[in-house]
């Protein structure tokens, strides 16, 4: 939804008419969602401002309301006001504060509009504040009053009711996948390449980002040329193939549960062994670290991310590449997601490392890596968007100094956000996948006629 | 009056640990969550890493673009620890060596020059003053003024009395206020190398792949 329209004065109207009941609300589910280890946060925030510039935000714009210790503070108030005997007597004094109206206002305003939750101001807290998943639990907060910015609510709604964040439906989904099974098959000269769907018994069930679908189908067909070139057993599913779960950005456990949720339900139906996830960071985040604590349940199949799966094929010799379809200077974006927050760190390099000649690191990289701007949502809240374009400049510069041609990041999310980058920043770069990148440089060896 | 006074440091020492032991069970038990996505890493080595090396300011870059601020915090809380001993030897009355004295005097002294220091960026710098509530004010000023007595008796030693009074309400100030991070500092550090630690983000590996060209 573009909140461009009317519907951003709705948005303004609900939080005028917010009555005690929402705010009850939402302070329940805040208490509910806060555990232990966020408390043990909330009481530890010495308010030293060295996190300032870690984040993206502030380093583009200066404005104290972008700082980590700010947003912090901001919920930090509210816990104290409503959980610490101190709070509830002195407020002043330790700068307790009810939520209300005008703090609910500067909220959303900081907690959505200001933060990707991508974490890098955590691994810069002298006290090693776990930041981005306070302000998770804050937005959770937020959802249950009503109150998430409506783009990036209505993503989440039309995951839970249609079943993919793209509102796709089934039939347009088979069709696509037919047709790029036939293109597929044409490239590579062979009418037994597949894309297989709902094949009970494969051995991985692979999800994609619904973008890819309506927009970037070839980074379907890399990962199925992958696949054919491993000789794998995969499927995918007819019903539930979204790999994003845009409940991580909301805040909203329950529904992000569903979502995640669905997905096991197909890897319990096909039978598979492994759920693979597509090149998506949040998607990664969140059907491998998070879903587990959703749904309160281990899972007996394994989660892996596709960038996994296709450095087992180099380390076991089962695809072969050739770098020197790849002359062009590349560089690599860490997806937050992915890799501070998910630890699949080295594996993308490793890939790298097999697939192109020229490669070059951004300073800094990996888990220290800058956020693109991209995640946290920011890319469905279009009423941020100027915040979101100004705060990848960071990134942009990064991107200049190292001279590259090419900009290889394992997430859509990321992806969607360096195309914007390219065309404000005038950046001059292509961008891709790994898969892409590696489906590119596959030697096939040709069938014996 | 000077053992009533002792024995109100000890008191008041006492009732503190007991505050925030029974502050940390409450928060340990504010809302207790088992993890259940499967390790990648080792939780162990994340806390083992968060509590050691990951406490060094070439860990941390904004450890390392703010290296004043963050040196003259770890000299603030030496001096602190410094002038807590230098209490209680006199509270316990056990005799300190001339050399040792003397270096406890040095650390108490740059100590309070940097808990000064950090106290004004506070005031002077507009973003923090604005984020800043006044405990936090308060906690720097109370602590700032432990140990310039603490030095002062140090060095002149008739100011005995004075120096377990503000003893007295600091160690009693610490739970209420911004101090408490005394105890919740290392919760936090335990529960940050655990996250990192459990995704096989930290401890940092040495990197093998470096830029590279053909």
């Amino acid at each position: 939804m573009d909140e461009h329209t009317p519907n951003k004065d709705d948005f303004k109207d609900r939080i005028k008419k917010l009555t005690s009941d929402d705010f009850e609300k939402a302070i329940r589910i805040f208490q509910q969602r806060l555990d232990s280890g966020y408390a043990a946060f909330l009481n530890s925030c010495v308010r030293c401002g060295l996190c300032a510039d870690s984040c993206h935000y502030y380093l583009a714009n200066p404005e104290m309301e972008s700082m980590p210790a700010y947003k912090l503070n901001l919920i930090a108030m509210v816990f104290k006001k409503y959980f610490t005997p101190v709070g509830k007597k002195l407020s002043r004094w330790v700068g307790a504060k009810e939520l209300d109206r005008q703090l609910v206002e500067e909220w959303i305003d900081s907690l959505f509009g200001r933060c990707t939750l991508c974490g890098r101001c955590s691994l810069n807290c002298t006290m090693g504040i776990n930041i981005p998943y306070i302000i998770r639990t804050a937005r959770g907060a937020l959802a249950e009053a009503g109150l998430v910015p409506p783009g990036l609510q209505s993503t989440v709604d039309t995951a839970l009711k249609t079943g993919n964040n793209m509102g796709i439906a089934k039939e347009d989904w088979l069709e696509t996948v037919e047709w790029l099974e036939e293109e597929l098959q044409q490239e590579l000269d062979d009418p037994n390449a597949r894309l297989p769907v709902d094949e009970k018994g494969s051995k991985y069930l692979y999800t994609i980002n619904p973008r890819e679908a309506m927009f970037f189908p070839l980074s379907i067909s890399a990962v199925a040329k992958i696949f054919y070139a491993a000789n794998e057993s995969w499927t995918f599913s007819s019903d539930n193939f979204d790999v994003t779960n845009y409940g991580l950005y909301s805040g909203d456990d329950d529904a992000a549960g569903i979502m995640s949720s669905r997905l096991i339900d197909s890897v319990k139906k096909l039978e598979c062994q492994s759920l693979i996830l597509a090149e998506c960071g949040h998607g990664f985040n969140s059907n491998r670290w998070e879903a587990p604590e959703w749904l309160n349940r281990k899972y007996d199949f394994e989660v892996k991310s596709i960038i996994e799966v296709i450095g087992g094929y180099i380390r076991e010799g089962r695809i072969q590449l050739d770098p020197s379809q790849h002359q062009k200077v590349v560089t690599l974006h860490d997806p937050c997601n992915l890799v501070r927050l998910g630890g699949l760190i080295e594996e993308q390099r490793f890939i790298l490392q097999h697939a192109v000649t020229h490669f070059v690191e951004m300073t800094p990289n990996r888990e220290k890596n800058y956020c693109c701007g991209g995640g946290g949502g920011q890319l469905a809240m279009t009423r941020f968007a100027e915040r979101r374009i100004a705060s990848g400049k960071i990134k942009a510069d990064q991107v200049i100094q190292t001279g590259a041609d090419v900009v290889v990041t394992p997430c859509h999310n990321c992806i969607d956000q360096f195309m914007e980058l390219n065309k404000h920043y005038k950046l001059g770069i292509e961008i891709k996948t790994v898969s892409e990148i590696v489906a590119d440089a596959l030697v096939i060896p040709k069938k014996p006629a | 009056m000077l053992d009533i006074l002792r024995y109100g440091v000890i008191l008041s020492f006492c009732a503190t640990f007991v505050i925030l032991c029974y502050l940390v069970f409450k928060t340990y038990h504010f809302n207790k969550k088992k993890h259940y996505s499967k390790p990648q890493g080792s939780g162990l080595k994340g806390i083992i890493y968060a509590l050691g090396k990951g406490l060094a300011p070439w860990e941390k870059e904004s450890a390392v673009k703010h290296l004043p601020t963050y040196l003259a915090g770890i000299l603030y809380h030496i001096g602190i620890f410094a002038a807590i001993f230098y209490l209680f030897s006199l509270v316990i009355t056990f005799h300190i060596e001339s050399l040792f004295a003397t270096a406890i005097k040095i650390l108490i002294i740059i100590g309070t020059l940097c808990g000064i220091g950090l106290l004004f960026k506070r005031f002077l710098k507009p973003h923090i003053r604005r984020i800043s509530c006044p405990d936090d004010f308060a906690s720097n000023l109370l602590v700032d003024g432990f140990l310039i007595i603490s030095l002062m008796d140090a060095f002149v030693g008739s100011l005995r009395a004075v120096l377990f009074a503000v003893a007295i309400i600091l160690i009693l100030y610490i739970p209420l206020g911004k101090i408490r991070h005394c105890v919740f500092f290392f919760y936090s550090r335990i529960l940050f190398g655990l996250f990192f630690g459990r995704r096989g983000v930290l401890p940092q590996k040495q990197w093998h792949t470096r830029s590279y060209n053909g």
